[in-house]
């Protein structure tokens, strides 16, 4: 079971839905500690003071903002107190929209939400709904001391909270060099597009593409642990844009299902 | 307006039907017991090829000039004894759909009393959802199409599908077009189906040049060709059942076509192909399926293996 990170409830209208946010993602970076090279002992930190050059404990340290090069004005506990959003532990949603409506550059970080025992009638009721109207709710959220706007998505079973970028966290591209409207040449532009249909597929599977470095980083370390010879490096074969042939393509798949023994040949979903 | 309700006796049920007077064809004054009764009067002929298919219901309440909508859900209310399956949703999104199965005349009428105009099966049935038991070519013709093209290519995928040894069936969509329906012998999976139409459908687009597209973006195709849709077979994916009605002016129906008759279709001086097919209403349907029966019945349908079809194909349509 996950740990949640945050509860509260999903208000909206006169309803509120009690939840509990877990995470929805988990980074798999593989994480490196520094050593000194001589002892391989862990390197460390330490807070020193740029002015005396003595360590610092914490209970001397304050926080600063730098208005000017070299110049900063100090807050305290109180200043940050003040701006402090209230601690609401609702999730608020404003509006609602299609999800095709809002660019995906938008969307910073996913949670899932679960409903408490109490709350699960209405939180399928809202995940249902969502689903059919084709649309998202869009929130404020507090979450330890800070807000954000939030989308709520349906996803497979869950209602998913996914932490938005503010406006003017997007980067406007009018400040890149970018071709404008040219005109395309017609046949340029056909076989581009032939290009595209000859790749194109109906579903997305993200099983297809492994993490590689992650694979293969995790079997160097595996034989540096163990001692053996270092593992030979795969050469990656080009398979994309190979045009399949769909006879080919039947054949097998009939083939395949005859081998089974005439047994069901089972849909990828397994319907019945 | 109180609303009227009449109950009546179909079979063994009582059901209670209400706002008769209701217009739902405006432009030609049909009502929901005109609907009714059309779909009483075609029941008996209609049922097998409802029977034991996922339905998906396509209603109109306040008739076809207003909104309507889908419904994959068992609407509510929807009385114990009308037949029903929960399967997968096929978005994969959401776990469970609960569908409705049209499985005897109380049940289709009581679908009709919900001014569900329009009605959507599977190609596949209840104990083989899985395994479609045909195939669809969703002919549809763009908008400066003419009937002798779209005919031409029908006939033309009637000509491939018959050199592999196959023998399909046809019909009017009740709309512009027309369905083409490869009866599939069991066993085989949507995939493998879905397969076997792209092959049919490349194999005929290339066969007919530009009489044929396989553009999927309405605003690509060329408005004088055909679009072949090849893509309605799949887990979820429906086709307008055979002598379903169509929420469109004149209330036109999907008639099962005789071949002689899409060949006449090709010789015809009708230029557009709806006015071609704009015979087969609610209103003369009940009377041609009396006079001349049911196309698609009486014949024993040859079902095809894949296997064996496939191996044909390879040979000749290289």
């Amino acid at each position: 079971m996950p740990r949640a990170i945050w509860s509260g409830s999903i208000s909206f209208g006169l309803v509120t839905i009690p939840v509990k946010l877990t995470g929805a993602v988990r980074s798999h970076e593989l994480a490196f500690h520094m050593l000194h090279a001589k002892d391989e002992g862990r390197i460390q930190y330490e807070r020193t003071c740029s002015i005396d050059g003595k360590k610092v404990p914490w209970d001397e340290i304050v926080k600063g903002y730098e208005y000017e090069k070299g110049e900063h004005v100090v807050l305290t506990d109180a200043d940050f107190e003040r701006i402090d959003p209230k601690v609401t532990h609702t999730i608020d949603i404003l509006e609602f929209i299609e999800l095709d409506k809002i660019d995906s550059m938008f969307f910073d970080q996913p949670y899932y939400l679960e409903p408490t025992k109490t709350g699960r009638h209405a939180y399928a009721l809202l995940r249902e709904t969502l689903e059919q109207s084709g649309r998202v709710a869009i929130a404020r959220v507090v979450i330890r001391t800070k807000e954000y706007m939030a989308a709520l998505k349906p996803s497979r079973d869950a209602l998913v909270l996914d932490l938005m970028r503010w406006a003017n966290e997007i980067v406007d591209p009018s400040s890149l060099d970018l071709p404008g409207d040219e005109k395309m040449p017609p046949a340029e532009l056909k076989m581009a597009k032939m290009l595209v249909d000859s790749m194109s597929v109906e579903e997305f599977e993200p099983e297809k593409f492994p993490n590689r470095y992650r694979e293969e980083m995790l079997a160097l370390i595996e034989a540096r642990v163990s001692g053996k010879e270092l593992p030979k490096l795969k050469k990656v074969a080009p398979s994309r844009g190979k045009v399949v042939n769909l006879m080919d393509v039947l054949e097998r798949s009939l083939k395949e299902s005859k081998r089974e023994g005439g047994e069901k040949s089972r849909h990828k979903r397994g319907a019945a | 307006m109180a609303s009227q309700r009449v109950d009546v006796r179909i079979g063994n049920r009582t059901l209670s039907l209400s706002n008769l007077d209701k217009v739902l064809w405006p432009r030609d004054g049909y009502t929901k017991r005109d609907l009714i009764a059309y779909y009483e009067g075609v029941s008996a002929t209609m049922i097998p090829y409802l029977e034991n298919r996922p339905l998906t219901l396509e209603r109109f309440p306040n008739g076809i000039d207003a909104s309507s909508f889908f419904e994959k859900n068992v609407p509510k209310g929807m009385p114990e004894w009308v037949h029903r399956v929960t399967l997968a949703s096929p978005g994969g999104t959401r776990s469970k759909i609960t569908y409705v199965l049209c499985n005897d005349a109380p049940s289709l009428i009581y679908l009709a009393n919900l001014a569900a105009i329009v009605l959507h099966v599977w190609t596949s049935r209840v104990g083989s959802i899985a395994q479609p038991d045909f195939v669809l070519f969703d002919l549809d013709p763009g908008e400066h199409c003419t009937l002798k093209t779209l005919a031409t290519v029908t006939l033309a995928i009637r000509d491939a599908l018959a050199s592999v040894g196959l023998s399909p069936l046809v019909k009017t969509s009740g709309g512009l077009g027309l369905h083409v329906v490869v009866p599939l012998a069991g066993g085989h999976s949507y995939e493998q189906a879905k397969i076997f139409a792209e092959i049919v459908a490349r194999h005929v687009a290339a066969q007919c040049g530009g009489l044929v597209t396989l553009e999927r973006m309405i605003a690509k195709r060329r408005p004088a060709a055909v679009y072949i849709d090849y893509v309605q077979v799949g887990h979820g994916k429906t086709l307008v059942a055979p002598f379903s009605v169509r929420a469109r002016d004149a209330a036109p129906v999907s008639w099962p076509l005789d071949w002689s008759e899409v060949e006449a279709f090709k010789r015809s001086r009708t230029p557009v192909p709806a006015d071609a097919f704009a015979k087969y209403t609610i209103r003369t349907v009940p009377k041609a399926l009396h006079q001349q029966g049911d196309r698609w019945s009486g014949r024993s349908w040859k079902r095809a293996k894949l296997e064996t079809t496939i191996g044909r194909a390879r040979k000749l349509w290289r």
